[in-house]
């Protein structure tokens, strides 16, 4: 099963009702759906909060969805039209934004900026997490490192992985955990390492 | 152990490849479970930076804000149809009040009109009546008394409402076994819910008048009254009512 394919399983749940499945398809999105948004937004609590609300949209019109094309083809033009009609609404009620100077903190407004990804420190975070995921898929062992680059990167499903790599279905499973273990205990490491405890990912 | 077996499960489930019944249980756990809830968004990332896909790191809570939306928009339609149905009951209510309002307000003025229209026929009638009374009646004011006998029983009647016949806007006086004082009555109740908007003294005037024209008329022959006009004719009984409080002034 492809990515395409896993996705679509996650829709035809919340199609039949089982709402937790979105929240694991927003838990997927989200960071490529905030970085969209704020390609109009550039503003990133306003790009947050235009995602949300592309996320809700989103939502309400899946049971429309029939799975002609790719759920994240679908979302992304949905989260592309929210974006240009919020940018429209806010160029006809321009909004005017006052700096409150004197309760402002320095330390907080630090802490904020971390989490800014428009921001150098939030660009520099990302960058990070790239060269993180890119060093630590270098460091793996062959055979996990084929399998998950087979799955991530060409999409293969694990039966198609396994008759590429010649190995049972239950053994690439196993491999792409290990292989995603490795890769994630060094990003947590990121994370804890200064820019932020895991669960702000969340 | 069992904890490498979920994450296992999670990394199969992040690529759709866990059996439909795993993936239910599966589902309920992370619900509950943020540490495999941060897991999976960081499968994602993994996926995202392995392909050079711009991702920006979304704010914290980012996932639970939606899911509060989602129920937040859930629950809208439903406090919005509460919202309506109570909305439509409470137009309904103040239809209704409203409608029964201006019914009230409609007849209690129609009965006034009338009366207030048939008192002026009367008077106008009567005062015919009476200047040619002294030689003889009129047809013109037999057929004037007639009209205002008519008028005046049809405004009472519009003014009287209810299943016991009790007039809204004045006392009924009391009834008479009489026929005759029973009609004169009848025109004093107009003329009684006319002087609503007469003067005071008016008002007090026809009282006084009514009440002294019904004592002498019960001494007085059943058939005539003073002026000679039949004791059944309103405009004689007018013209008594008239007379009488011409008298007492």
């Amino acid at each position: 099963m492809g990515p395409d394919a896993s996705d679509l399983s996650l829709v035809r749940r919340v199609q039949r009702g089982e709402r937790g499945a979105y929240d694991l398809l927003v838990l997927k999105y989200q960071h490529k759906v905030v970085k969209l948004v704020m390609r109009y937004l550039r503003n990133p609590a306003d790009a947050e909060d235009v995602a949300q609300e592309a996320f809700v949209k989103a939502y309400r019109a899946l049971p429309q969805f029939r799975g002609d094309s790719a759920f994240y083809t679908w979302l992304y033009r949905i989260a592309i039209n929210t974006a240009k009609n919020a940018l429209a609404a806010r160029e006809r009620n321009p909004v005017s934004y006052e700096l409150d100077l004197q309760n402002s903190d320095e330390s907080s407004d630090m802490v904020s900026r971390l989490k800014d990804p428009e921001t150098p420190e939030g660009l520099a975070l990302t960058e990070e997490i790239r060269d993180t995921v890119n060093h630590a898929i270098e460091q793996l062992p062959e055979d996990l490192r084929t399998a998950i680059v087979l799955r991530e990167l060409e999409g293969m499903s694990y039966e198609e992985i396994a008759a590429s790599m010649d190995c049972p279905v239950g053994t690439v499973r196993s491999r792409i955990f290990r292989a995603r273990e490795a890769i994630d205990r060094r990003l947590r490491e990121v994370f804890d390492g200064g820019l932020g405890r895991t669960e702000e990912l969340v | 152990m069992i904890q490498d077996e979920v994450e296992s499960q999670l990394s199969a489930m992040f690529d759709g490849e866990l059996p439909q019944t795993e993936c239910e249980l599966l589902s309920r756990r992370i619900d509950r479970d943020e540490n495999l809830r941060a897991r999976w968004s960081r499968y994602a990332l993994i996926g995202a930076a392995m392909r050079s896909e711009p991702v920006a790191t979304a704010r914290s809570g980012f996932a639970r804000r939606v899911s509060a939306a989602l129920r937040g928009a859930e629950h809208q339609p439903r406090l919005a149809r509460g919202r309506k149905m109570l909305l439509s009951a409470a137009l309904s209510a103040s239809l209704v009040v409203t409608v029964a309002g201006v019914s009230i307000s409609l007849l209690r003025g129609a009965a006034v009109d009338l009366g207030a229209g048939t008192v002026a026929r009367t008077l106008g009638a009567s005062g015919a009546a009476a200047g040619a009374l002294p030689q003889a009646p009129t047809a013109g004011g037999q057929d004037a008394a007639i009209l205002a006998h008519g008028a005046a029983a049809a405004s009472v009647a519009a003014v009287r409402r209810g299943g016991n016949g009790e007039p809204v806007s004045y006392v009924t006086p009391v009834s008479m076994a009489s026929g005759n004082t029973a009609l004169r009555t009848e025109l004093a109740d107009l003329i009684v819910a006319h002087s609503e908007y007469s003067t005071p003294l008016m008002r007090r005037n026809v009282l006084s008048a009514l009440v002294s024209n019904e004592d002498a008329a019960d001494g007085a022959s059943p058939g005539a009254t003073a002026t000679g006009m039949p004791a059944n004719s309103p405009a004689a009984a007018f013209d008594a009512t008239t007379a009488a409080s011409t008298a007492s002034r």
